[in-house]
């Protein structure tokens, strides 16, 4: 019941808020109930047990196999619970001046209501559902609000992810009529044993589908100019949460279901993982946009948690959810003061943009947020940032040492661009001809302070976070280890899982 | 009170520092318009009293006795368990005295130095920042949290240097800095990430415990493994401490504000050093790294001695050095020699940050950094010329003072072990490190008033009280060493050698520079050598054409090909399909037998395509 409340309120207030002239407040009231919901189930999720827990299940239509099936383990609920974090700090970052409020507030709460629904889902089908409502209010946030190339943007986005989709719901067909009986439940297809060639077509189907999504190079060419040419809040919904779809479905029904397949290819991911690390930070550091060098990195960012999951041992696998959740805290930050930098400089040019950290006539405070963010996404100590990455690099090392030690090259190039980013804005002289800016409110700066102090308080206390996904991390690195029969990590991921 | 308490409660040592921080950031701009920008700093300095207060009674109560450590939960993943382990000893505890009472004197010299700006609350929380990180870097016993540690110190170096970011040297500076840091603490952190599986635990006595069974044979180990990983401990070093090639930061860094600088050059170069003490077992596993180490340490020592004698700038003169000293300690730890290594980084300390203060005062008044544009101020600047004396006397090594002891213990050491090219490296940095020091003080305080020192007074009191504060320490370690009975027992070859050294360069010094009317070494032979040390070789400029030209270029290629050819591709397709439906709406005549004819040829390659 609950978890049909976090999904269903979302849709309700958008169908509200579509029908009657709805404000900024009541759009953040809403966004507030799911997000109350999850602090509740936060706090009473048992992290100890890896099956899932809140499980509701109706049937739907049975001919096609589609049920409303939801239930909820540790990965869902972090991804759930950052959904509706972001949701919110969306919609607060939202200009008060926005045109058409009701239809942009209502398509921010539609998307979110969509994202739940995908993140709870234990149907192949009621997941494909969602994963394609997504869409819809997506690309008209993005070819409404957007900035001057947004109508190309939006269409890039709306084909690139309808590819996405074709090849998800290739894949899903052929697992269901696959299973025997034909089923598209989740708990009855982690028994299904199919032979490792099929299993490898299959997952390819998905690593390509779920990879336009994540996205990885070569498939990533939509992102920069979908994150470059959307509005803050967008970004935001972009890069903190729609990409964790990818992710997301790549874990739940690409290696929890398929180890031996997995176990087939990571090889070749680990190495995807690395080159994706080093091409998204070289390609960051060639940009002079601003929003586009976060785009890039947010690519490279995507490289560890590849390589995190090919190398599938428990601690990496905690980095990568961990890293879920600090690259959308991360990235939201980003987007966020971007967003505040451009609405009140004007400009998101490298170039133009000078000396902000100045004290009178700068942004201060928000400069210095910036370097925040920015350090935690080149992986500083201290900040969430270092902790999912350095789990990743722990558990990577032992079963890809070179791609492990690449991936940590690929952080010293995040931090040249960051310097280069943080160099140019925030350092340097103020224009003294330009530099009149108009003064920023306090409740601008609410939504950078709330994921500021998430950014540090996980960054020095992690355990709140790596404690609800870890038994999901062992269960399921678990099941790559025998596939690639290592009896040494097997033994050691067993006999920690069953550990009290 | 029982004492027990100052030793148990060690773990408040790092978090006094880190309120300063903390406290001070409440001082935004918004906030310093109406206070004034002070309190910050005064806040921070009772902070720095307290946690040196507290570092001093917890070092008494632990004097003489055994080590006491204490863990602190931090993140578990299944066997994978970080615990902050503190380890409260007279070695870390005095080292916490050192670091808290040294922020202390800087922090009371920024009072005045900083007088007149409006950067306090940044400032002294940065500084709030590194007295936190280095505290808690000396006090924890794991490799992966003093890995932690020095990357914080990296992030804190950054926005120090880059405090007055309104200069283009500064941005420059602070990035340098950065970056070159950063390198080396990833080679560490690569280093880190692979011990753990040989070793199963990041504790040093853990990892000295498996060196030793390495040596005993007891266990097998890849050599070319343990010396890759070696190779990484020693370029974590390498960065901290600005050695070459990745040195150049600390000149940039010169940039930011003295006082900074104070506690820069005196200790926070040393935590890469401390690091590498603490690792010492572990490196000398594999002779190819103690090999790389010796030439890193003696390039460094002899080529940062040279090439601060070719400074024109006072504080880049003095950052040379720093590297020259880092460099000798990596010499001794390569040689095995870490208990004079210890000493050296104890008696180094305070002489440095006299040297830097009495030299800051002059900068400070005189309102310029250029030796060339200084000179003739010792009758009226006698308390700061004498300060920058003892700091020269503390740091060579010349009776009594502290620095003799050491130095001619290290160089009776690599006599002992018969490690000529060690001595050799320590001979001559001792004597041009002299020679460099004398000129500094030769083209400051002798020779006749230049423009800009015909009016230099000695300064006001916060900056006077702390420098003097330091050269007291100077004077007195000497007689703590005794009192601890540290010194050691030299036969008076190397002692001789060493006094031979000193009295070599400071008489060369003293015959080129002190005197009433110094001629500028302007010699022919000699230019071409000078140009090559006042460009320290020439290697920013290598680095331009190497490392950042190769990035660059990688870079706009990676963006180029992105652009144009994977983006290409995708476009392509859509052009291709597009283009297609515009030949199939032309073709279309309005004629049914096209309509099958196109159908037709359709399914006729469809059926193909499944075919096959």
């Amino acid at each position: 019941m609950l978890l049909s409340a976090v999904i269903a309120i979302p849709f309700l207030g958008a169908l509200v808020l579509f029908l009657g002239s709805g404000s900024r407040q009541l759009a953040l009231a809403i966004a507030g109930i799911p997000l109350a919901l999850l602090v509740w189930l936060v706090t009473h999720f048992d992290p100890q047990q890896s099956g899932i827990q809140y499980q509701t299940y109706w049937e739907w239509i049975p001919q096609i196999g589609l049920h409303y099936s939801l239930g909820l383990d540790g990965i869902s609920l972090l991804m759930v619970g950052l959904n509706a974090l972001l949701t919110f700090i969306a919609i607060l970052s939202a200009e008060t001046a926005i045109k058409r409020p009701a239809l942009f507030y209502g398509l921010i709460l539609f998307t979110s209501g969509a994202i739940h629904g995908a993140f709870l889902s234990q149907n192949l089908l009621l997941f494909f559902i969602f994963y394609e409502l997504v869409l819809i209010p997506m690309y008209l946030l993005i070819s409404i609000w957007g900035s001057a190339k947004r109508d190309y943007a939006g269409i890039k986005f709306l084909i690139y992810t309808a590819v996405s989709a074709i090849l998800v719901l290739g894949a899903f067909l052929a697992i269901g009529w696959l299973a025997d009986p034909h089923s598209f439940e989740l708990s009855q297809l982690h028994d299904l044993a199919l032979d490792p060639q099929t299993q490898t077509l299959v997952l390819v189907a998905l690593i390509l589908g779920f990879g336009i999504k994540m996205p990885l190079i070569p498939l990533h060419t939509w992102l920069p100019d979908a994150y470059g040419e959307s509005s803050a809040p967008v970004a935001i919904l972009l890069g903190g949460i729609l990409s964790k779809l990818g992710i997301y479905g790549l874990l739940r029904f690409g290696l929890d279901l398929w180890p031996e397949g997995w176990a087939t290819v990571s090889g070749f991911l680990a190495g995807w993982g690395a080159f994706c690390v080093l091409a998204g930070a070289l390609a960051a550091i060639a940009q002079t946009d601003i929003q586009r060098m976060v785009a890039y990195s947010s690519i490279g960012h995507m490289g560890y948690i590849l390589l995190g999951m090919a190398a599938a041992t428990p601690v990496s696998l905690t980095g990568v959810m961990l890293q879920m959740v600090s690259h959308g805290l991360i990235l939201a930050l980003l987007f966020n003061l971007v967003g505040i930098i451009e609405r009140i400089v004007g400009s998101r040019d490298l170039n133009v943009l000078n000396g902000l950290l100045n004290p009178i006539r700068g942004l201060p405070a928000i400069s210095a947020l910036l370097i925040l963010a920015g350090m935690a996404s080149a992986g500083i100590p201290g900040l969430v940032g270092f902790v999912a990455e350095f789990l990743i690099f722990q558990g990577s090392y032992s079963i890809f040492p070179l791609a492990t030690l690449i991936a940590i090259l690929g952080t010293g190039l995040t931090a040249v661009y960051f310097v280069i980013l943080l160099n140019r804005t925030c350092f340097g002289k103020l224009d003294n001809h330009t530099a009149y800016y108009p003064l920023i409110q306090t409740w601008e700066r609410i939504p950078g302070l709330i994921l500021a102090g998430l950014i540090i308080w996980f960054g020095i206390q992690p355990m709140g976070l790596v404690d609800l996904p870890q038994s999901l991390a062992f269960d399921m690195a678990g099941k790559v280890a025998q596939a690639h029969q290592e009896p040494i990590i097997l033994a050691e991921a067993l006999d920690l899982a069953s550990a009290p | 009170m029982d004492e027990q308490i100052w030793v148990a409660s060690i773990g408040l040592i790092p978090v006094y520092a880190m309120v300063a921080w903390g406290g001070a950031l409440v001082w935004s701009p918004g906030i310093t318009t109406r206070t004034g920008p002070r309190p910050a700093g005064y806040l921070n300095g009772l902070l720095t009293l307290i946690a040196f207060v507290h570092s001093l009674l917890a070092l008494i109560s632990i004097w003489g006795q055994p080590a006491q450590g204490i863990r602190i939960p931090w993140v578990q993943v299944g066997d994978l368990v970080l615990d902050l382990p503190l380890q409260a000893s007279s070695l870390t505890l005095g080292a916490c005295v050192l670091i808290t009472g040294l922020n202390l004197l800087a922090q009371v010299y920024g009072f005045g130095y900083m007088e007149m700006d409006w950067g306090w609350a940044r400032f002294f929380s940065l500084l709030g920042l590194f007295e936190a990180g280095m505290c808690a870097l000396v006090l924890c016993d794991s490799l992966f949290f003093s890995y932690v540690f020095l990357e914080i110190l990296t992030l804190g170096t950054y926005l120090l240097v880059g405090l007055w970011f309104n200069q283009p040297l500064v941005v420059t500076g602070a990035r340098d800095a950065f970056l070159t840091k950063r390198v080396g603490d990833l080679l560490l952190l690569m280093a880190v990430i692979a011990v753990f599986p040989l070793t199963g635990s990041w504790n040093f006595e853990d990892l000295a415990a498996w060196a030793a069974a390495v040596q005993m044979g007891t266990v097998a180990v890849d050599p070319t493994l343990i010396t890759l990983v070696g190779l990484g401990f020693v370029a974590g070093a390498v960065g901290k401490c600005a050695q070459f090639p990745l040195h150049l930061w600390l000149d940039e860094a010169m940039e930011g504000p003295l006082p900074s600088t104070v506690l820069r050059n005196a200790v926070v170069v040393s935590t890469g050093a401390w690091v590498l003490l603490r690792l010492q077992p572990l490196l000398s596993l594999s002779p190819v790294v103690l090999a790389v180490m010796v030439t890193i340490g003696g390039l460094s020592a002899v080529g940062g001695s040279l090439v601060a004698l070719a400074q024109i700038d006072a504080k880049r003169a003095l950052s040379y050095v720093v590297s020259a000293y880092m460099g000798i300690i990596f010499v001794a730890v390569a040689g095995g020699h870490t208990d004079q290594a210890y000493l050296l980084l104890l008696i180094y300390a305070p002489a440095m940050a006299v040297l830097v203060m009495a030299e800051g005062t002059v900068i400070w008044n005189s309102i310029s950094q250029d030796l060339r544009h200084l000179g003739g101020l010792w009758s009226r600047r006698p308390v700061s010329g004498l300060s920058f004396g003892v700091g020269v006397l503390g740091l060579i090594a010349l009776p009594p003072l502290g620095s003799f002891w050491v130095l001619s213990d290290l160089a009776q050491q690599f006599w002992l072990s018969e490690q000529w090219w060690q001595l050799g490296i320590l001979w001559v940095t001792n004597a041009v490190t002299a020679l460099g020091l004398m000129r500094v003080f030769g083209l400051i305080w002798a020779g006749q008033p230049q423009q800009m020192t015909e009016r230099s007074p000695e300064v006001h009191w916060p900056m006077i009280l702390p420098m003097t504060l330091a050269v007291g320490l100077t004077l007195h370690l000497p007689i703590i060493l005794a009192a601890l009975d540290w010194l050691p027992h030299l036969s008076w070859i190397p002692a001789g050698l060493m006094v031979g050294s000193s009295g070599l360069g400071l008489g060369l010094g003293i015959w080129l520079y002190v005197r009433r009317d110094p001629q500028p070494v302007d010699w022919e032979w000699l230019r071409d050598w000078q140009d090559l040390l006042a460009q320290d070789f020439y290697t920013p400029r290598l680095y331009q054409v190497s490392v950042v030209f190769v990035v660059r270029v990688i870079s706009n290629l990676t963006n180029w090909i992105d652009r144009y050819i994977v983006d290409g591709i995708g476009a392509l397709t859509g052009l291709v399909v597009m283009a297609g439906g515009q030949v199939l709406k032309y073709a279309n005549s309005g004629q049914f037998q096209v309509y099958v004819l196109t159908i037709g040829v359709g399914i006729a390659l469809v059926s193909w395509l499944t075919m096959h």
